[in-house]
């Protein structure tokens, strides 16, 4: 019976192919914009953690401060103890590696642009040689003595070339003033890092221009296999760095000897905070859009059933008096409306995965003001077959609702008043 | 038996007197700390009115030591010594160890990127705490912005936010070659030991040229060569440099005016030693040496100057 109530459906659609096309189009259209705005706030969400882990030098971040002579926090540490500790203690290490960077002031003729300048171990590094895309230069110049690999906008900015030494301006650890200068050797697309604008020199030339011994870092920068385990990472962390009573902040720091050493942990989930909270504002619009559709899909779907239920009253009263019963009548409206709905919605969601993907081509400005939810300058599209299953269930459910009350009316009619009222 | 209970009648009433008293004397004490709060009190860590002098971090004998001191006829006969006495000389004759400062304060900075910039600023300065506090007045948009420097704690205040944030000596006035450390009292001798001495002419005045070596690695310019002229006992010219030895700075004092004792440089010019375009020329008037209130120098005085 059941079989036969969704064959029935099927034969009542196809008896009106306009109206069905123009019905499950705007179904369709619902959820395929519900399902854009899901995959691409996913993206951007992803994109965002992505490249605040590259601005920040890793998944979580362990910075040392040291207190000097004076009583003033530097931020500088040495040992390999913390190193030794995340490499036993964290999960999923893909790579840790000590850091030093600092803000600096780049100085060209005259002008000047403040930017961070990151210390790498030029010849062992991988990570940024594998992401950053470079556009002119290499990164093979062990012949060079202090080089630099500037962003493509910064290179723009000063008029710069390959082989042109920069001054750059910076504090020392202890916050005396250096200048000391390098020699642009590579030029990388900023726009393939998510508008990651640093400048990159050797670690070496930066630790002795910050005024710090060979063995001395700033922090230790730790990659995961997933960024989305930082936080536990970073608490299983905290916990055995108390465990071997070393300091962490937010542990009471008055009277602190010269020479003591505390340590801050971050993670890039409490970096990404800021723009976390802008992508939060896109995450609630998706919300409102999604149910805007939804209300448009119910009314359309009411209406529609409505009309259906005037057209075929007479059609209604024949098969009652062929033996159709109430729950047959009222079963068949309701298959009718979630094989519409439900079709409509599953061609909308699959079309929104080629829509996507050609809408992730459009370029747009990596330093705009979302130029961090962006990979490459291009938006990413991240459909989620869970989020998928919620729109095909919202809309099925809500069209199962819309219809009920056409479908009970249906049911209700007698017979005998339907074909008298219709002959 | 009488005269017993009037013992202790009398006793009694003494009692209550002196429980009275001390009432009496705490409730007193609560309004004074109370009326002296509601004209605004110093800030945690201030020392209260009426507190002598501290001497801001100044060593024992910073002043008397230059008291007797005899400085060589000859400048070509300065030693190291004398040289240090010098500098310690100029930094107390440009500072108001014995009185308050007040002053307006014109910076009109210039620079390649962002041209022609003019702030004006009420400056109050206390030497002897080495504390100060600077209101802008002018332009209009930054009307109200203030810095705060008490018990080596330093804050910029925005009346936009109502926020203070922490600042430091060593970072730069509103991206101008001025330092916030150059509208605080003098203190090279502190800071510096001679390394080298010569003596040559700046323009048409005679000078010692003192080549000047940070002794701690805290100070923001390791190494500074200064130009002081013998006759006038005056700084005509300071060039500061970074660790590595490049040029970053250069600050000429083009002009002095003598109040009381002290020498004070009301025009001071910062030329940038990395963009020579880039320079700031730092104009002192209205100075006066009238005693400010110690409500002046806290949190409480700067929020409400800028509403």
């Amino acid at each position: 019976m059941q079989n036969m109530h969704i064959r029935l459906a099927a034969r009542n659609l196809g008896r009106q192919p306009h109206r069905t096309l123009a019905l499950g189009g705007a179904v369709a259209f619902s959820a395929l914009v519900m399902s854009l705005i899901a995959g691409f706030v996913n993206g951007m969400d992803a994109a965002v953690q992505n490249n605040v882990t590259l601005y920040a030098g890793g998944h979580v971040q362990i910075s040392g401060y040291t207190v000097s002579w004076s009583g003033r926090s530097q931020n500088r540490a040495s040992g390999s103890e913390v190193l030794d500790l995340v490499r036993q203690v964290v999960p999923d290490v893909r790579s840790a590696t000590t850091l030093v960077q600092t803000r600096a002031t780049m100085v060209f003729g005259s002008r000047e642009l403040q930017m961070t300048v990151r210390g790498i171990d030029w010849k062992e590094d991988q990570l940024y040689r594998t992401i950053l895309i470079l556009k002119e230069g290499n990164w093979d110049s062990a012949a060079i003595s202090r080089p630099m690999v500037l962003s493509a906008q910064s290179v723009k900015r000063f008029g710069l070339a390959l082989g042109d030494e920069v001054l750059v301006r910076m504090s020392t650890a202890s916050g005396q003033q250096n200048v000391t200068e390098y020699r642009v050797v590579a030029i990388y697309d900023e726009t393939a890092a998510g508008g990651l604008h640093a400048a990159f020199v050797r670690a070496e030339d930066l630790r002795a221009d910050l005024n710090m011994k060979e063995h001395e870092w700033q922090s230790v920068a730790v990659f995961l296999g997933d960024g989305a385990q930082a936080p536990s990472g970073a608490s299983i962390l905290k916990r055995a760095m108390e465990r071997q009573g070393l300091k962490l902040d937010g542990q009471s720091r008055t009277g602190a000897v010269a020479g003591s050493v505390s340590y801050r942990i971050a993670t890039v989930q409490e970096l990404a905070g800021e723009v976390g909270s802008a992508l939060g504002a896109i995450r609630w619009i998706g919300y409102a859009v999604f149910a805007l559709m939804l209300a448009v899909c119910a009314t359309g779907i009411a209406n529609s059933f409505r009309m259906v239920l005037l057209e075929r009253t007479r059609e209604i009263g024949m098969l009652r008096c062929i033996g159709f019963k109430k729950k047959d009548v009222f079963a068949s409206f309701l298959s009718e409306g979630v094989l519409l709905a439900g079709g409509a919605a599953l061609a909308g969601i699959v079309a929104s995965i080629p829509l996507g993907l050609l809408l992730s081509l459009i370029p747009f400005d990596p330093h705009g003001d979302f130029g961090a939810a962006l990979v490459k300058g291009h938006l990413l599209f991240m459909p989620s077959l869970v989020q998928m299953l919620i729109v095909l269930v919202c809309v099925t459910i809500a069209a199962i609702l819309t219809v009920v009350m056409p479908a009970r009316r249906a049911a209700a009619i007698a017979p005998a008043d339907a074909l008298r009222v219709t002959a | 038996m009488t005269i017993k209970g009037d013992g202790v009648a009398i006793r009694r009433f003494g009692a209550h007197s002196s429980l009275a008293g001390k009432v009496s004397l705490i409730l007193f004490a609560a309004v004074l700390v109370f009326a002296a709060r509601a004209q605004g009190t110093p800030p945690a860590g201030t020392p209260p009115a009426g507190t002598p002098p501290q001497g801001g971090g100044l060593p024992p004998g910073f002043m008397e030591s230059l008291k007797d001191y005899k400085f060589p006829d000859d400048i070509s006969k300065f030693t190291g010594l004398d040289f240090l006495m010098l500098v310690r000389r100029t930094d107390i004759r440009s500072s108001f160890y014995k009185s308050d400062m007040t002053a307006t304060i014109t910076t009109v900075s210039v620079s390649p990127d962002r041209g022609t910039f003019v702030r004006k600023e009420q400056i109050y300065r206390r030497d002897k705490d080495d504390a100060f506090l600077m209101i802008t007045l002018e332009p209009e948009s930054r009307k109200g912005q203030g810095m705060l420097r008490v018990s080596n704690n330093m804050w910029r205040y925005d009346p936009t936010s109502r926020k203070f944030t922490h600042t430091t000596l060593k970072d730069t006035y509103e991206n101008s070659t001025v330092r916030n450390n150059d509208f605080r009292r003098w203190q090279r001798s502190l800071d510096y030991t001679v390394e080298s001495l010569t003596t040559g002419k700046l323009g048409k005045y005679d000078v010692i040229i003192g080549e000047l070596k940070a002794n701690n690695d805290e100070v923001p310019f390791p190494r500074i060569r200064m130009y002081i002229e013998k006759q006038r006992m005056i700084v005509l010219k300071v060039e500061e440099f970074s660790l590595s030895g490049k040029l970053l700075r250069t600050a000429y004092y083009t002009e002095y005016v003598q109040i009381g004792d002290s020498y004070v440089p009301t025009v001071q010019i910062f030329q940038d030693g990395l963009i020579p375009e880039k320079r700031s020329q730092v104009t002192y008037t209205n100075i006066s040496t009238q005693p400010v209130p110690d409500y002046i120098f806290t949190k409480e005085y700067l929020e409400r100057m800028s509403q």
